[in-house]
């Protein structure tokens, strides 16, 4: 058996840059300011930006602060949209759920008929009306342009509205390139007892090029990064109730971590990795959540391919920009909104321009005092959210001739699929693994 | 390889198989005969084909699947299965052996259980050794680009991008200040110690002169947690640009670099390796590691007042010092967010203390403590959370003699239990500005280790001269002890005061107690008698 004298595939690069540093708060100080400013700065940048674009839209009309509303005037008021929800959970309520040892509680809706719309700027709120402006679909924190006028009741009519619409895109190079895949996969959970470690091995060795004969190996070396979008490890919840661990529950404590190493090794000595944090893993609880720490991985950190990254994420390879979150600020519109899909929540944090418009509401976010990090300024070209429930993709369209991929990554351990990508044409596809061999 | 290598695999195969009844798959063969995966693979199947009648064989098969086109489905599947699950797929899908074993277990993950173990094994080996699961050699595809960096500073990204997310600024910080005062040792453990050293410099030197013992107590993680040192200084190390000034910690670095290049610093690297060993576990390690972990999360202000320590302690006996966390940074009213919450940095602090203040505390036999005037009840205006800070400055001055953890831990067993929650010795610390004493606390912090606190009580009824502190302290630690029902006591003389304060803020932890009363009974008899504390007193 000649073998060893066949070539060795070579596995595809791609240039990486990273642009995480608008999630990193290692900069922020914290004067023990509230979220106002966060409030502000995204209002203000927004504004800039929808002022720009009111004159495309309704140039006759006048613009005016929610004060100097007057009855029966129309004119374009811009604000944040507040949205005054009946079953919005308390606090009250989610502490007394807390000091129970309960599982997660699953999230489910929380909107109700009674819901209104409510329009905020710097002078004044202004109840809304009108049925232009769908309660379902507009969540707490969105800034939009509406036009209308006040009615005599004190409310403001909705006769239409602005939203920031798709962000400006850079035009890629046209240049025909080879296939490169970019593979995405969360929710490994790795530490749930029903998690199969044999299925995230065959991933693993498939993606190494272990697996399969020389033309599915060709195929795996066509893989030129890895990114796993959240959710890697999961703590039983037994050992954090807050109760003192005995000594050999610490030692469960790390175990998830260890075999997470181990595999991560095994993945980052062939290709380079992101691992991102999710809401199951130790990292902080506020968005942006910062990169796990690299002590957490010993084994895997040594190598020049593996890094750590913020939630979210956001990056470039090959001049392709990524931007994608481990699910948090989606599972928040869900509780909050309804859509037909996930891709449809996706697409509209793309047209608000803004990546968790409920983050302070009801989403954990960092105070920040001059900036809104989760503002989008620059259109990726794939846009993706992990955890969810199913594999589900589109292409979206925008007017300026945008192309955004929009991808939802299912949990791996309850579905085994995981997604990939092509660089050459936005494509994607399954990879789904099965182990179902007792009979 | 040769035909009789070969046949000589599939024997060893078939004895592995049967005899051993171990699974197979074509991974480990492949690491454990060293082989690449795919002549693993094909060794299997020339195995299955001579062999395996008996056998249950698990294919593994992958391609398109037929009916949702733009899914590459891979599975595993049983030999029987086999042909039915290639209906699935579109056109041609490539079916490999992937194990071999006596019997297919219930649950799949049993077949996965062989490897990772021998995965295990191989990663455990240390880091220098490149193995086939560190370089992935036996795998089809080859990646040049990858680099590992084994003398623990984790290789910069190939793709060498300006603004490349790396770890947060501090960790920079924290590097260079460790680059700053000691070189870079190709002994990861004698790294860790020193980068260690390098965050709780006054713990480094105020103990030296003890020996090794505690610098190792201190500075050293246990071996069990040898991968974690390896990251840890690879962190520190990151930014190899020795006394760089980085952003804020630059002149820090400095100072602290200067603080630790002292003779005395020399003692850590000397620290045989075995005397690591002794600590497997035990919570000062933790600690260590722990405050090492929290340190190079940008805890700035730990390091300030360290290095404030550092310069105050020695001279100063009778110093007053006023612990400030906002002091250092630019702006007077900013709460250091990054940094650990205040509960677990006077945790970190009061561990450090508790070190020392057991070390100091240990030798019942020390009877004239030169230092004893400064080891007054301090009438420091202490801010909310910095208790433990003034017992540090205490304890490092009389805290050269004590040598062995062991009698530490268990003099601080013998301490009163403190509540898990200590905001509330800080917040009943708080309030006091008369005297207040030293007590030592345990409870168990987040991470379920024992951690061991020394806060400052009120004391009210305060009898003896302070300048008895040692005896006081233990003495405080007893009363106590006789106030808590559950806490272990071996030798409890009669205590000269009770300490109110304390008795207020130690609700009592069962939990806490019973990590104590391990550690009390394991009494030490190379420790003195706690007795001959009260009868100085």
């Amino acid at each position: 058996m000649e073998v060893d004298s066949q070539e060795q595939l070579q596995r595809k690069q791609s240039t990486y840059l990273s642009l995480d540093e608008n999630f990193e708060i290692q900069k922020e100080v914290y004067r023990g300011q509230q979220y106002s400013q966060i409030y502000f700065a995204r209002l203000h940048m927004m504004r800039t930006l929808l002022y720009s674009l009111v004159p495309n839209w309704k140039s006759h009309l006048p613009v005016c602060t929610v004060l100097e509303l007057k009855e029966g005037k129309e004119c374009i008021i811009f604000g944040t949209l507040y949205k005054h929800m009946k079953l919005k959970p308390c606090i009250l309520d989610e502490y007394s759920k807390e000091r129970s040892v309960a599982p997660l509680i699953k999230p489910h809706n929380f909107m109700h008929q009674d819901d209104y719309l409510v329009l905020e700027d710097e002078s004044g709120r202004v109840k809304l009306g009108g049925t232009k402006l769908s309660t379902s679909v507009y969540v707490t924190g969105v800034v939009v342009a509406l036009h209308g006028k006040e009615t005599s009741a004190g409310a403001f009519f909705v006769e239409d509205v602005l939203e920031a619409g798709l962000p400006p895109q850079i035009k890629r190079p046209l240049k025909s390139r080879e296939d490169k895949y970019v593979v995405f996969v969360s929710g490994l959970s790795i530490g749930r007892s029903s998690s199969n470690p044999l299925q995230f091995q065959l991933l693993v060795d498939h993606i190494t090029g272990h697996l399969g004969d020389e033309e599915e190996q060709g195929l795996a070396a066509e893989i030129v990064h890895l990114v796993i979008v959240g959710n890697s490890v999961e703590i039983s919840r037994g050992l954090l109730n807050g109760q003192n661990l005995a000594s050999k529950d610490q030692s469960r404590l790390c175990e998830p971590f260890k075999e997470l190493d181990i595999l991560l090794t095994q993945i980052a000595a062939s290709l380079p990795l992101d691992i991102m944090p999710g809401s199951s893993d130790p990292a902080n609880f506020a968005l942006p959540q910062q990169p796990l720490n690299r002590c957490l991985f010993p084994g895997s950190t040594t190598y020049n391919t593996f890094r750590s990254c913020t939630n979210p994420h956001c990056f470039e390879l090959d001049s392709i920009r990524f931007l994608g979150t481990s699910g948090q600020n989606i599972d928040d519109l869900t509780k909050y909104s309804e859509a037909k899909d996930k891709l449809d929540f996706l697409e509209r944090t793309l047209r608000w321009r803004h990546l968790a418009p409920t983050a302070p509401n009801t989403l954990g976010c960092y105070p920040f005092t001059d900036r809104d990090p989760f503002l989008i300024d620059s259109c990726p070209d794939v846009y993706f959210v992990g955890n969810q429930e199913k594999y589900e993709t589109c292409l979206l369209k925008g007017l300026e001739g945008q192309l955004v991929r929009l991808i939802c990554i299912p949990r791996f351990c309850e579905t085994g699929v995981a997604v990939v990508l092509n660089m050459r044409n936005l494509e994607c596809h399954a990879l789904t693994f099965g182990t179902q061999i007792s009979s | 390889m040769t035909h009789i290598e070969t046949l000589g695999i599939l024997e060893e195969i078939q004895a592995i198989v049967s005899d051993k009844l171990q699974v197979v798959s074509y991974k480990w063969l492949s690491r454990n005969f060293l082989v690449s995966s795919n002549v693993a693979k094909r060794l299997l199947a020339e195995f299955v084909e001579k062999h395996g009648s008996g056998l249950e064989v698990v294919y593994s098969l992958s391609g398109w699947l037929k009916n949702s086109p733009s899914n590459y489905h891979i599975q595993l599947v049983t030999r029987h299965k086999l042909s039915e699950a290639k209906q699935e797929y579109d056109g041609n899908c490539r079916a490999d052996v992937y194990s071999v074993q006596v019997c297919i277990p219930e649950d799949p993950a049993a077949i996965w259980n062989t490897e990772f173990l021998q995965a295990e094994e191989l990663f455990k080996q240390p880091a220098p050794v490149e193995n086939c699961l560190r370089d992935n050699r036996f795998c089809g595809i080859s990646a040049s680009f990858v680099k590992r960096n084994v003398d623990g500073t984790p290789a910069r990204v190939a793709a060498a991008q300006p603004n490349n997310a790396g770890i947060s600024g501090p960790s920079k910080q924290n590097s260079s200040q460790t680059n700053a005062a000691l070189p870079s040792q190709q002994n990861k453990v004698l790294q860790s110690s020193s980068k260690v050293a390098q965050h709780t410099p006054i713990m480094v030197k105020d103990v030296k002169s003890d020996g090794i013992g505690e610098v190792h107590n201190l500075a050293v993680k246990p071996s069990t947690d040898k991968k974690k040192t390896t990251s840890l200084p690879s962190n520190k190390n990151k930014d190899q640009n020795g006394k760089s000034s980085t952003g804020n910690g630059g002149s820090l670095a400095t100072l602290l670099g200067r603080a630790c290049t002292k003779p005395k610093c020399s003692s850590v690297p000397e620290v045989g390796s075995d005397s690591i060993q002794n600590f497997n576990g035990t919570a000062d390690a933790q600690i260590c590691a722990r405050e090492a972990v929290e340190d190079e999360n940008s805890d700035l202000d730990a390091y300030e007042v360290n290095f404030r320590r550092a310069s105050y302690g020695e001279g100063n006996k009778k110093r007053r010092v006023v612990f400030d966390f906002s002091d250092e940074d630019e702006n007077e009213d900013a709460v250091n967010l990054a940094s650990p919450d205040l509960p677990k940095r006077k945790s970190l602090l009061g561990s450090e203390q508790d070190s020392k203040t057991l070390v100091s505390e240990r030798p019942n036999s020390i009877v004239d403590k030169p230092n004893k005037d400064e080891v007054n009840v301090k009438e420091e205006t202490m801010t909310d959370g910095e208790p433990n800070r003034s017992l540090r400055e205490e304890t490092s001055l009389v805290s050269k003699r004590t040598n062995g953890r062991n009698s530490v831990v268990k003099l601080e067993s013998q301490l009163p239990e403190t509540a898990p929650n200590k905001m509330d010795e800080v917040t009943d610390a708080a309030p006091n500005s008369t005297k207040r004493r030293k007590v030592i606390k345990t409870h168990i912090d987040d991470h379920g280790r024992e951690v061991n606190e020394v806060v400052w009580e009120g004391e009210e009824t305060e009898v003896k001269k302070v300048e008895n502190h040692m005896p006081k302290k233990v003495g405080s630690g007893t009363t106590n002890a006789e106030a808590n029902t559950v806490t272990n006591t071996t030798n409890r003389p009669t205590a000269p005061k009770r300490s109110p304060a304390v008795g207020s803020t130690a609700p009592s932890n069962p939990g806490g107690k019973a990590g104590n009363k391990k550690a009390g009974n394991a009494k030490d008899p190379k420790q003195g008698n706690i007795l001959s504390f009260f009868k100085k007193a």
